[in-house]
């Protein structure tokens, strides 16, 4: 994405087309009766990359990694992990290690004998086993709990055993199912930050999946948008948010505004489109748009400016509406402007100043106003 | 918190099953031990003292003694017969879960729209007397019996087994008469476990058999231990199959039992015989609820 240069990465490897992939999925297909899970799909994982699926319950991405895992086997396609194929090759053999949604922790044996379990499978001498899980219990700093049954630990701290005895193999790949959805709001916005510094510090490739947009936006350094077994995008945080592939994709990650319309004039710089109620609307970026046919232009919330006037400026798309709900967050404000059209827009301002006083009320007039390229025209 | 009952209402309700146990245990158990203590006499009922009035009661008590346990103590016949039916009992419960754990093992494993059925077949036994059942087994086991007819039949054997009136056939008879009991409790257990534990340790690097021994059999104990109990204490004072399917030289204590009591009208060292039998059977009773409470705590 060209207009997106400004945003600036250290780590991107899949913008390197000599990079060598870590992880291959290629052209994978997987059936449960009737039902296709994942359709004919294909991706590649870059070595250290946090890597999200992101989608909705029952996209796929749970089968996805339970098939890289080697719970599941492709119907057809072949998975591919340092040009090695996959298949055939047991899940007790694969150099890929997995923390489960419901932590799966041994109600038997204690945190110690937890996260040396995968070790002793591996016949590791006694007295490194040992350091190695001292090792592990530092690392996500649970100390002295080693003696514990999972029963006797609380959420965040079974997690935390999960995780542990997860990556006390050193795994080439670890996949994570749903890693925080049991946790509560504030434990998992914490431990989003641990598991970042945790990638970080061990240098290991991590697969997430997760249906929290949010979530994966936090920590992933890519994100597959995926729906119906199929990915809809593959890109960085930022390029979802800000250049979604699809309307799906634009819906599926934070709040947009779309306008439907038809293109009325199109050359390499823009189109103008006439949505409903024949607001009429300047974009730059043309993408695959025809002249005539069908367009959608989705712009974030954010973007859009309110004005209790018209704006000066006529290059801006503008139109006025009532003012038809204000949600106060603190430390923004939202927007519920009701179009002519009938149509709700979504606006939100920052709350940079220390007032109480709004410029604008229920029932108000007010006007929309946006630049043509603070939003994106989609064709899917 | 409000509470569904009145604090009357509550206890009464606490009270109905104690006042049960109280009369239809309690009570049986002391008049057992009372004729325990008490001596054979050719009248009616066949012991002394009874209670008459209250006057006598307290002659009546210097008359109870241990003669009859020191009876039961001296003659071998009762040892060995405690000893033999310990013994037949704990090896039909080894029987027992060596076939009941894998049926249980495959019953969890099975598709979920199936299990009500196979749960179904195990329980279905129950629907025909049990008394006519281990009678079936009699026509099964005896020399000219179907099993005999269908192996000479075959050509695996040139004479008929032996197998009615042995050891066999009692272990055969408490096995499939007692096998439900053993893999109910299994099946219960191995049901509710989590696949994704199995999952895991796979992932870990444990191979699929080293992962049933690691993970599955260990979670399934408390299934184990219930049904071992649930088919060792019945199995101990059985009377019935080692009567029809033993033959007259198998020595249980419920056979010793039936005949003290019914042959010899010896009600005292009969109900001397069933008061030891019931302390035989409560040390494993009690290390069956230890085990259950210590399962509980762990939070299984």
């Amino acid at each position: 994405m060209g207009s997106l240069g400004s945003i600036r990465r250290t780590f991107s490897p899949w913008t390197d087309p000599d990079a060598p992939a870590h992880i291959r999925f290629e052209n994978i297909t997987k059936n449960f009766g009737d039902f296709t899970a994942v359709n004919n799909l294909s991706l590649t994982i870059y070595e250290r990359e946090f890597f999200a699926l992101l989608g909705a319950s029952g996209c796929g991405k749970s089968t996805l990694l339970r098939m890289l895992a080697g719970f599941e086997d492709p119907t057809a396609g072949r998975i591919l992990l340092d040009g090695q194929d996959l298949a055939g090759i047991p899940p007790y053999r694969r150099p890929v290690n997995m923390m489960f949604q419901s932590y799966a922790l041994f109600p038997h044996m204690t945190v110690a004998q937890n996260i040396a379990f995968g070790l002793r499978q591996d016949r590791m001498p006694k007295a490194e086993i040992e350091k190695r899980v001292g090792e592990m219990l530092r690392l996500v700093k649970l100390e002295g709990y080693e003696k514990r049954k999972p029963h006797q630990l609380s959420g965040g701290q079974r997690q935390r055993v999960a995780l542990a005895r997860s990556v006390a193999k050193r795994p080439k790949v670890l996949l994570l199912d749903e890693p925080l959805g049991a946790l509560d709001k504030k434990l998992r916005e914490e431990t989003q930050f641990e598991l970042m510094d945790l990638q970080q510090d061990l240098g290991l490739t991590f697969v997430v999946v997760t249906h929290d947009q949010e979530e994966a936006m936090t920590m992933a350094d890519r994100i597959a948008v995926m729906n119906h077994g199929e990915i809809c995008q593959v890109a960085t945080p930022a390029e979802v948010y800000e250049a979604p592939a699809s309307r799906f994709v634009a819906d599926f990650i934070g709040n947009v505004n779309i306008f439907d319309g038809i293109v009325t004039d199109r050359d390499d710089t823009g189109i103008m489109m006439v949505a409903d109620g024949g607001f009429e609307i300047q974009a730059s970026n043309p993408g695959k748009t025809e002249k005539g046919h069908q367009a959608s232009f989705a712009i974030r919330p954010e973007k859009i400016r309110i004005s209790a006037e018209a704006p000066r400026s006529p290059d801006v798309n503008h139109i006025s509406g009532e003012v038809w709900d204000i949600a106060y967050l603190g430390d923004m404000t939202v927007f519920h402007v009701r179009l002519d059209s009938g149509k709700i827009i979504r606006a939100t301002t920052i709350n940079d100043a220390r007032t109480t006083e709004a410029a604008l009320t229920w029932e108000d007039r007010a006007w929309i106003s946006f630049s043509p390229d603070a939003g994106v025209v989609l064709t899917a | 918190m409000r509470r569904l009952l009145s604090p009357i209402a509550s206890r009464f309700v606490i009270i109905i099953p104690y006042a049960w146990l109280f009369v239809f245990f309690l009570v049986p158990f002391f008049i057992v031990l009372k004729i325990s203590f008490s001596q054979t006499a050719i009248s009616m009922p066949p012991y002394v003292p009874t209670f008459g009035s209250p006057g006598q009661w307290w002659n009546n008590i210097r008359q109870l003694g241990f003669d009859n346990y020191l009876w039961i103590a001296g003659d071998s016949l009762y040892v060995k017969a405690y000893l033999s039916s310990v013994v037949i009992a704990f090896i039909s419960t080894v029987l027992a879960l060596l076939i009941g754990y894998p049926v249980a093992y495959g019953m969890a494993r099975a598709p979920a729209t199936l299990r009500p059925t196979l749960l179904m077949l195990v329980i279905l036994p129950f629907w025909t007397s049990f008394l006519i059942r281990v009678y079936a087994w009699i026509g099964i086991l005896k020399p000219e019996g179907l099993l005999n007819q269908f192996l000479l039949a075959v050509g695996l054997i040139d004479e008929p087994l032996i197998i009615l009136n042995t050891h066999a056939a009692i272990f055969i008879g408490i096995v499939y008469s007692y096998l439900p009991f053993m893999v109910l409790p299994v099946y219960s257990t191995l049901e509710k476990m989590d696949h994704s534990l199995i999952e895991a340790a796979q992932d870990l690097g444990c191979r699929p058999v080293s992962a049933f021994w690691k993970i599955t059999f260990p979670l399934s104990l408390p299934g184990v231990v219930a049904g071992c109990f649930l088919v060792f204490i019945p199995a101990v004072g059985e009377f019935v199959i080692p009567d029809l399917l033993g033959g007259s030289q198998t020595l249980m204590i419920g056979k010793t039992l039936w005949s003290e009591f019914f042959n010899n009208r010896d009600w005292p060292v009969a109900s001397a015989v069933a008061i030891i039998l019931l302390l035989v059977l409560v040390i494993p009773i009690m290390i069956f609820q230890n085990a259950q409470t210590k399962a509980q705590e762990a939070g299984r």
